[in-house]
């Protein structure tokens, strides 16, 4: 086997609310080299239809492996009917992870828009001792918030807006940019979410002097870093999510 | 059982190699034993100067295939042949360099400066780029493909081997001129020309605007082609185009090429072309062959009657 190839058993495959799904799959291998932001990259089956694996940013590694997925399209509407038991080839753990915070700060805001709050849970797991965390979630209707139980369990103080404010605020995540406290010496900011989102965050930051990560997404072939498919433009060229990403600074990102 | 091949002067122990951009940072993810048992290895496409390559969307999944439009994104000669090189050559694995110059005048640097350096052990010609003025590509022209084909043949102290493209007229034609210029083997097939347009937006997904399809959706087709050059040229065929298993290499060996990459593949299962070695072996255990040589072109062309 290569390094990063492996096949594991799906140990339980939930919906945790109207929207999303937590496959959770037994790694015991895995997990001690997970960092948060990283990712798996999973083949959905063993067909030809869908072609490419698909990649998803690490939600936990404490008792098993997880990922966190909205049954969107024809992966992820497969990996929907997975039942405990089954078997599953996984590349993984993949890319470069969020880094910490530089010294002195004191409040991390995580800011995840839809599926874009995949990779905070497992970040508020190694932060939750040292800062005051804050996450601002941005979902287009109640059904894609689910509780968030793991995170106020982690301490998180968590903002909830929705498009069609049958959640929270009405309105984008945008609205909730009032709960930070915008001094560059004590906050530090890590988003994931939809462009145009991310985009409001760069702007908000800059505008702020805040500095923070962004974890990013794109279409991927190999995850590995070899075929440069999943390329984004960044101010220092163009650069792959897969192998140089998926976390990058936020202010190098060109979205 | 004696799986070796060869090309020109040059030996490979096996007939599995990986395709060109396909393959790369083997010593993070791979076990370095393993990947020394492929037959050979064929980095990405190297151009004389550094390209950044295409805006995204470089890549868009289609049925049992993808379409791409990297544009050669590579660190150019200098670059590769200082930060690369080594890496590959570490593997020990023999190394086909691919080149592509946008001039005859940059194919002819491109050989000189991997003329300069050491661990090659073949170049490959990547014709699918401007014919000079012409709006072909060199790979659609028979006299384009003869000429640079020739003036690379003449300086370079490696084997040469074509690498052709999948649309024109007569893709044996094309592959006569190269081995009429001296070729010491052809590859073949380059992607197929492709487009997706998203149907909301009503604009070509590809950044590029086109891109190249690849994957076991154009296999049918890729072992078509890699039939015809192999009934009207002499030298070795390399053959890719959708090989994903080792009854697909089988079909392109048994219809006579000397070896097989492994391309599109390596991005759904990394382990695609050790598992294709491994099946090879298999079969010619199975049929009783001991030398590779009894399979390929090993094709039964009797007519079939119902």
């Amino acid at each position: 086997m290569n390094k990063i190839q492996k096949i594991l058993t799906v140990a339980a495959n939930e919906k945790l609310c109207p929207r999303f799904y937590r496959l959770s799959l037994d790694a015991k291998s895995l997990i001690k080299q997970v960092k948060p932001g990283q990712f798996v990259h999973i083949r959905v089956h063993d067909g030809l239809e869908p072609f490419f694996r698909r990649p998803f940013s690490i939600y936990r590694a404490k008792k098993y492996l997880e990922v966190f997925y909205e049954p969107i399209g024809r992966g992820t509407n497969l990996m929907a009917s997975y039942k405990k038991g089954d078997k599953i080839d996984v590349l993984g753990p993949l890319g470069n992870p969020f880094t910490l915070p530089p010294k002195g700060i004191k409040q991390v805001v995580m800011i995840a828009g839809g599926i874009g709050i995949a990779p905070f849970l497992v970040l508020s797991d190694a932060l939750k001792k040292k800062y005051e965390l804050i996450l601002l979630y941005g979902g287009r209707t109640k059904g894609h918030v689910y509780p968030m139980k793991e995170f106020k369990a982690n301490g998180c103080k968590v903002y909830v807006a929705t498009d069609d404010g049958s959640a929270g605020v009405k309105g984008r995540v945008s609205e909730l940019f009032a709960k930070i406290n915008a001094d560059p010496k004590t906050t530090y900011l890590y988003t994931c979410g939809p462009h145009a989102m991310m985009a409001a965050v760069q702007a908000f930051a800059k505008k702020n002097y805040l500095q923070g990560q962004a974890a990013c997404e794109q279409v991927m072939a190999c995850a590995l870093g070899a075929c440069l498919g999943c390329s984004i433009k960044t101010t220092k060229g163009y650069k792959t999510v897969c192998y140089d990403g998926p976390v990058f600074d936020l202010q190098e990102v060109i979205f | 059982m004696n799986l070796s091949v060869q090309i020109a002067s040059m030996k490979f122990k096996n007939p599995v190699t990986v395709a060109s951009g396909t393959f790369g940072h083997a010593e993070k993810y791979f076990n370095l034993e393993e990947v020394k048992e492929f037959g050979a290895i064929v980095p990405k496409t190297v151009t004389l100067f550094s390209q950044e390559g295409n805006p995204p969307l470089r890549i868009i999944e289609t049925p049992a295939g993808m379409l791409n439009a990297i544009g050669i994104e590579n660190p150019g000669a200098d670059g590769f042949i200082e930060k690369k090189l080594p890496h590959f050559r570490k593997i020990g694995v023999p190394l086909i360099i691919s080149i592509l110059g946008h001039t005859d005048e940059q194919f002819i640097q491109l050989t000189e400066k991997f003329n300069a350096a050491e661990g090659v052990a073949a170049l490959e010609l990547n014709l699918s780029c401007p014919n000079l003025k012409h709006k072909v590509l060199v790979a659609q022209d028979p006299q384009a493909t003869e000429r640079v084909v020739s003036k690379v043949k003449k300086i370079s102290r490696y084997p040469v081997i074509a690498k052709l493209a999948p649309n024109v007229t007569d893709i044996s034609d094309i592959a006569a001129a190269a081995e009429g210029a001296g070729a010491d083997a052809i590859s073949l097939i380059n992607t197929f020309s492709g487009m997706v347009i998203n149907t909301k937006t009503r604009k070509s997904v590809l950044g590029n605007f086109t891109g190249g399809l690849s994957g076991p959706a154009i296999r049918p087709a890729a072992l078509y082609l890699v039939y015809q050059v192999i009934k009207r040229v002499k030298v070795p065929v390399i053959a890719m185009g959708g090989i994903m298993t080792s009854d697909d290499a089988l079909q392109f060996l048994i219809a006579g090429a000397t070896m097989v990459a492994v391309g599109t593949a390596n991005f759904v299962n990394p382990r695609a072309p050790l598992d294709i070695l491994e099946g090879i072996k298999k079969y010619m255990k199975d049929n009783k062959m001991d030398d590779i040589k009894e399979l390929i072109g090993s094709l039964k062309i009797e007519k079939n009657i119902h």
